[in-house]
C-alpha cells in the first residue's frame, strides 16, 4: 500500500466575526481577507512539508479550488511543476486541474506533459468534475458538466499520446483543429489517470477504463459501493479483474505519538468542514445542475449540501464513520488495515494532514511518523479473504 | 384552458391556449425563466383582446429537451417554426424577460412576419462597459437579492413559483412544482449563462424589426433597470418605451391590469406612432 500526503494549503486565518458575517466563503469572500506576505509563509512551510515527503517515502498529492479559504493553489499546473522540481523520489499526483472550468483541454495536456518531463516521469493526473462555487469562479456552465468532463478527458488522452503529427478535434464542447502538443509525456504511452468520484455509473466508467478510482471522506459504505461498481463493470466487459492499486481513498488524517495526540490534533482538521466550505445556497443546493430535478424536493426542504457530509465532527466519530484515521501509529495502521478489509481492498491512502488549524510542526510529526511506524505495518499485506470482506459487508448492512 | 402539446418537426411543446380571434392576430407568449402560469391573473385579462398561445420552451414546464438543443440558436428557429405554423400569416408577439430576448432575436430574423410586438422587461443585449453589470447574475446572486431586485414590494410577492427570486418561495411549493422549477432553472442555465442572458451581435440587428413595438418595462425593475429599457428601445425603430408604476421585473405578475391596458391599447393602435426607417 502507499501513503500520500495531500494538502490544500488552506488559509484558516481570516477573522471568525467576518467569517461568520459571510454568506460565503468561497467564491464572494473578498481577497482583501488574504494577506500575501501569510501567505507566501504558507507556501514555503508546505512545499517544505513536500521535500519532507520526498524524503521519507510519502507521495504527494496537489490540487486546486478557487477563490477560498480553503485552498490557496489556485492553480494546480503552477503547484505541481514546483513540487516537481524541488523533490525528485516520490510520485506526484495532481488531483487535479479543474478540467470542466478550463477552456482548452489541449492547454492541460501541455502542462502536464511539461511536469511529467521535469519530474522524469513521477507525475499521475487526476481529475475531478468540479462545480458548486467554482464553475462561479472560473465562469463556466455548470450544467453538463460530466459530459464536459469525459470530453475533456478524451481529448486530453488523445493529446498525450498522439505522436506523428497534428490531430483535429471537434467535440461538442472543445474545438481545436490543430493538436499536436510539445513535449510529449516523458512516460509512455502517458502517466496513469485517476479521478475523484463516488457517483456509480462514473466508476463504472472508470472500471471499464482502468483509471486509479480515488474518493473523497466516503466512509465504508458508499467507498465500498463505489469499488463494487467499478470491479462489476469490468466484470461484465470482460475485463480482469482490477488490482487494489486501482483504488485509493482520501481521509483525515493524523498520527500522533498517542491515541490522545492523535485525535486532539486530529479535531483541528475538523475546521475543513466546520468552517471552510461554508456556501451560498446559490452556489449549493440552487445551482443549476447540481442535482437531478427528481431530487429537487429533498435537496431544497433539507437545505443539505448536494455531497453526504459527516454529521458529526468529533474527531472519534469521523474515525467511527471511516472519515478519519487517527491515533499513534499502530492506531492508525490498524484503522487503515480495518478500512481495507471492510472496503474491499484499496491500495493507496491519501491523508489530509496539514488541514483547517493544523501547524506546520504539527504535519511535519505526523508526516514522519506516518513514513517510519505505519508505512511499514502497510506493506506486503496478504491478500484479502473475498469471503470475509463479503460477509463484513453483509454484517453492516444487518446493523443498518 | 388547458395546456395541451404542440409538434414542431421532431419537437413537441407544451403549450397553454387561451382566449378566442376577435378579428386580430393571434398573440404568441414567449415565456421568461419559467413558463406562464395557467392562473395567471393577467391571462384572462389579456385574453379578452385576442387569442393567446404560450408553448413552453424545450426543458422548461413539461416539454422535452432533446439532447444538444441547448443554445439560443435552437430556440431562435425552434421559434421561427412555430410562428410558421400560426394560422393567418402574420402574429403579435409578446416576450417577457428572457422571452423578451426569444422575441427580439425572432423579430430581427423575420420582420415582416410580426404584426405587432411587445417586449416586457426583456434582457438580451449589452449596452453597458466592462464593468457596467447591465442585468443582475439569474444565477450567482443570492435568492434573496433576486426577490429585492425583481419585486416592486418583494413582501406581497405572489404566491406561487414565477418570476425571480422563487427560491424564497419554496416552501410553499409541493414536490411536483419544485421538479417542475428545477427543470426551469436547469434550462435556463443552459441557454444563457454565458455570456449571460445576451448575444453580444443582437444589437447590431435590432434595427431590422419592421412591426410596431412597445418596450414595456416595471418602474421599480432593478434586474434590469428602466435605463437599460430606454436605450434598448432606441435601438428598435419606432419603438415606444413605457414603464408601469408599482411594478418590477414582472409587471404582468406585479400589476396584472395596468399591464394589459398598456398592451391593449397599443394593440389597438391608441399610442403608436409610426415606425421611422
Amino acid at each position: 500500500m502507499e501513503l500520500w500526503n495531500h494538502c490544500e494549503n488552506p488559509y484558516p486565518f481570516v477573522p471568525n466575526e467576518v467569517l461568520e458575517a459571510a454568506p460565503s466563503v468561497r467564491a464572494s469572500l473578498p481577497n482583501k481577507y488574504c494577506d500575501p506576505r501569510i501567505a507566501a509563509r504558507l507556501y514555503d512551510e508546505v512545499f517544505d512539508e513536500y521535500r519532507l515527503c520526498d524524503d521519507i517515502g510519502l507521495h504527494i498529492v496537489t490540487n486546486e479550488h478557487h477563490s477560498g479559504i480553503n485552498n490557496l493553489w489556485a492553480a494546480s499546473p503552477v503547484i505541481t511543476g514546483i513540487v516537481a522540481r524541488i523533490t525528485s523520489n516520490v510520485r506526484i499526483l495532481s488531483l487535479g486541474t479543474l478540467i470542466t472550468v478550463r477552456p482548452d483541454p489541449v492547454r492541460v495536456a501541455e502542462e502536464y506533459a511539461t511536469i511529467d518531463v521535469l519530474s522524469r516521469g513521477r507525475l499521475e493526473i487526476g481529475f475531478v468534475k468540479s462545480g458548486a462555487t467554482e464553475m462561479v469562479s472560473g465562469d463556466a456552465n455548470p450544467m453538463r458538466i460530466r459530459e464536459r468532463e469525459w470530453e475533456a478527458i478524451d481529448l486530453i488522452e488523445k493529446s498525450l499520446t498522439t505522436h506523428d503529427g497534428p490531430f483535429s478535434w471537434e467535440g461538442k464542447f472543445f474545438i481545436h483543429p490543430h493538436v499536436n502538443i510539445w513535449p510529449r509525456p516523458y512516460q509512455q504511452p502517458r502517466p496513469e489517470f485517476w479521478a475523484a468520484t463516488s457517483d456509480l455509473p462514473t466508476c463504472s466508467e472508470l472500471g471499464r477504463r482502468g483509471m486509479v478510482n480515488t474518493l473523497l471522506f466516503g466512509g465504508y459504505e458508499r467507498t465500498r459501493q463505489a469499488f463494487d461498481a467499478y470491479k462489476k463493470a469490468r466484470a461484465e466487459a470482460s475485463l480482469p479483474a482490477p488490482s487494489e492499486g486501482r483504488f485509493s481513498y482520501m481521509a483525515f488524517c493524523y498520527v500522533g505519538d498517542t491515541d490522545e495526540e492523535g485525535l486532539r490534533i486530529g479535531q483541528k482538521i475538523a475546521w475543513f468542514l466546520t468552517v471552510s466550505i461554508k456556501s451560498a445556497p446559490q452556489f449549493a443546493k440552487f445551482q443549476p445542475g447540481a442535482i437531478v430535478p427528481e431530487m429537487a424536493p429533498a435537496a431544497w426542504r433539507s437545505g443539505v449540501s448536494r455531497r453526504p457530509r459527516p454529521t458529526n465532527l468529533d474527531a472519534e466519530a469521523l474515525v467511527g464513520q471511516g472519515q478519519m484515521f487517527a491515533g499513534n501509529p499502530d492506531t492508525v495502521a490498524k484503522q487503515i488495515k480495518e478500512f481495507r478489509r471492510r472496503v474491499g481492498g484499496v491500495g493507496h491512502i491519501i491523508m489530509m494532514t496539514r488541514q483547517g488549524l493544523v501547524t506546520h510542526a504539527e504535519a511535519q510529526n505526523s508526516f514522519n511518523r506516518a513514513a517510519k511506524d505505519v508505512l511499514p505495518q502497510l506493506q506486503d499485506l496478504p491478500p484479502l479473504d473475498a469471503d470475509e470482506t463479503a460477509w463484513a459487508a453483509r454484517r453492516e448492512a444487518a446493523a443498518k | 384552458m388547458t395546456k395541451e402539446a404542440l409538434r414542431i418537426g421532431p419537437h413537441e411543446l407544451e403549450v397553454l391556449r387561451r382566449g378566442r380571434g376577435r378579428g386580430r392576430p393571434p398573440i404568441l407568449l414567449v415565456h421568461g425563466i419559467s413558463p406562464i402560469g395557467a392562473a395567471a391573473p393577467f391571462l384572462d385579462l389579456l385574453a379578452e383582446t385576442g387569442e393567446l398561445v404560450s408553448p413552453s420552451h424545450p426543458g422548461f414546464g413539461n416539454s422535452p429537451r432533446p439532447p444538444d438543443f441547448d443554445t439560443m440558436y435552437d430556440l431562435v428557429h425552434l421559434y421561427l417554426a412555430v410562428l410558421e405554423e400560426m394560422p393567418g400569416g402574420r402574429v403579435t408577439m409578446i416576450g417577457f424577460s428572457f422571452g423578451g430576448w426569444i422575441a427580439a432575436e425572432i423579430a430581427a430574423c423575420t420582420p415582416k412576419k410580426l404584426d405587432r410586438l411587445v417586449l416586457v422587461d426583456p434582457v438580451g443585449v449589452k449596452l453597458g462597459g466592462y464593468l457596467e453589470r447591465d442585468i443582475t447574475h439569474f444565477f450567482n446572486t443570492s435568492p434573496e437579492e433576486l426577490n429585492r431586485r425583481a419585486w416592486h414590494d418583494p413582501a406581497k410577492r405572489p404566491q406561487g413559483t414565477y418570476g425571480l427570486g422563487w427560491q424564497t418561495a419554496i416552501d410553499a411549493m409541493s414536490d411536483e412544482e419544485m421538479i417542475v422549477a428545477a427543470r426551469n432553472w436547469d434550462a435556463l442555465c443552459l441557454y444563457a449563462w454565458r455570456p449571460h442572458m445576451y448575444n453580444p451581435q443582437l444589437k447590431h440587428w435590432l434595427h431590422r424589426i419592421a412591426a410596431p413595438t412597445l418596450v414595456l418595462w416595471g418602474e421599480s425593475d432593478r434586474i434590469v433597470t428602466p435605463e437599460y429599457g430606454s436605450i434598448y428601445a432606441e435601438l428598435i425603430p419606432g419603438a415606444r418605451f413605457e414603464t408601469i408604476a408599482a411594478a418590477g421585473h414582472h409587471p404582468e405578475i406585479e400589476q396584472p391590469q395596468a399591464f394589459v391596458d398598456r398592451v391593449a391599447r397599443f394593440l389597438d393602435g391608441r399610442n403608436q406612432k409610426a415606425p421611422t426607417e
